[in-house]
């Protein structure tokens, strides 16, 4: 199979894609942090420090794997914490040491 | 190959708030805090942009509809631009995006999609569902929209073309579904509360 539609397509660019799997109904309650990261996400969008595109290009990026791998939020997430380290906003270090702290706060090893 | 996720969590729900945080939480609460510390948000309008979210539902979507059936003014208007339409109803807009409302005909029924990811017109109705989401949707609608449409249990004669709308972060739509028979003595509340947000979407017309 030649890998020219890897090129041509994103791995969001499902549009008329093959798949022959049903649509499935069942629905679920968003879980708080996720309804806090897209609140999070929107409040970023609207004072123009992550808009809604650059938060889309950052999923873009995460490649197949991830894009097939992460729920929905998760990418949302995931995404949002590359473009903040990419616009210089937060650094690795901030990162790092919150998230360490917040998972001790709740005594888990990360 | 990338696998869909929707179904994987089922195994998900069970987990409540009261549980130990995942690792995707926990960088959640970890960008909160620092954006908070640097103050480059606050924690009161993350509170506020949370209510905003929960009072958004399919019902501002379905007074637009309501509104077009008896005020047939209000409806050239709505089609013409969506935007300005809905502010008449109170949704505020702080950016350019565009939101087009699409009107079935006794010839046309419309679908809305968005192939890429998710783009939706939450401002109007809301969160969509999960399978608004799911790979499924997104690469069958426009290939096979009446298939689709017939998994929700609508079936849609051959004689009435299908228009799949594929939205994306600057154009949203919604449907504006034909009014059906039999509704000619419903009031408002009795209208509004047959438009539902799957007849939104438009895999589902509205049913008395």
């Amino acid at each position: 199979m030649s890998t020219e539609s890897l090129v041509k397509r994103l791995p969001n660019d499902i549009g008329g894609t093959e798949c022959s799997e049903k649509i499935q109904m069942a629905e679920r309650e968003i879980l708080p942090w996720e309804k806090r990261i897209h609140a999070l996400l929107e409040i970023l969008d609207f004072h123009k420090i992550v808009n809604t595109e650059e938060k889309r290009r950052g999923i873009e990026n995460l490649g197949t794997e991830m894009a097939g791998k992460l729920s929905y939020y998760e990418r949302w997430v995931v995404s949002g914490a590359n473009i903040l380290l990419q616009k210089g906003i937060l650094t690795p270090d901030d990162i790092a040491k919150k998230t360490k702290e917040v998972s001790d706060r709740y005594g888990i090893k990360l | 190959m990338s696998t869909n996720h929707n179904h994987d969590h089922d195994d998900h729900a069970a987990i409540t708030h009261d549980e130990l945080p995942g690792y995707y939480e926990i960088l959640e609460i970890s960008l909160r805090e620092l954006l908070i510390e640097k103050g480059v948000i606050t924690a009161d309008e993350l509170r506020r942009q949370i209510e905003a979210m929960d009072t958004r539902t399919p019902a501002v979507g379905a007074k637009l509809v309501v509104r077009a059936w008896l005020d047939p003014e209000f409806k050239k208007r709505l089609l013409a631009d969506g935007v300005a339409a809905s502010a008449e109803m109170g949704v505020i807009s702080w950016d350019d995006t565009a939101f087009t409302v699409l009107e079935d005909t006794e010839d046309t029924h419309h679908l809305i999609v968005c192939t890429l990811c998710s783009c939706y017109p939450r401002s109007i109705i809301g969160l969509p569902p999960d399978w608004y989401k799911s790979k499924e949707y997104r690469s069958r609608a426009v290939r096979e929209p009446r298939a689709v449409i017939a998994e929700f249990g609508t079936i849609i004669p051959e004689n009435i073309q299908i228009i799949i709308n594929d939205s994306t972060a600057n154009q949203r739509y919604m449907v504006l579904p034909m009014r059906p028979a039999g509704t000619e003595h419903f009031n408002e509340e009795q209208l509004e509360a047959i438009v539902t947000r799957d007849t939104l979407i438009g895999v589902t017309l509205p049913r008395i």
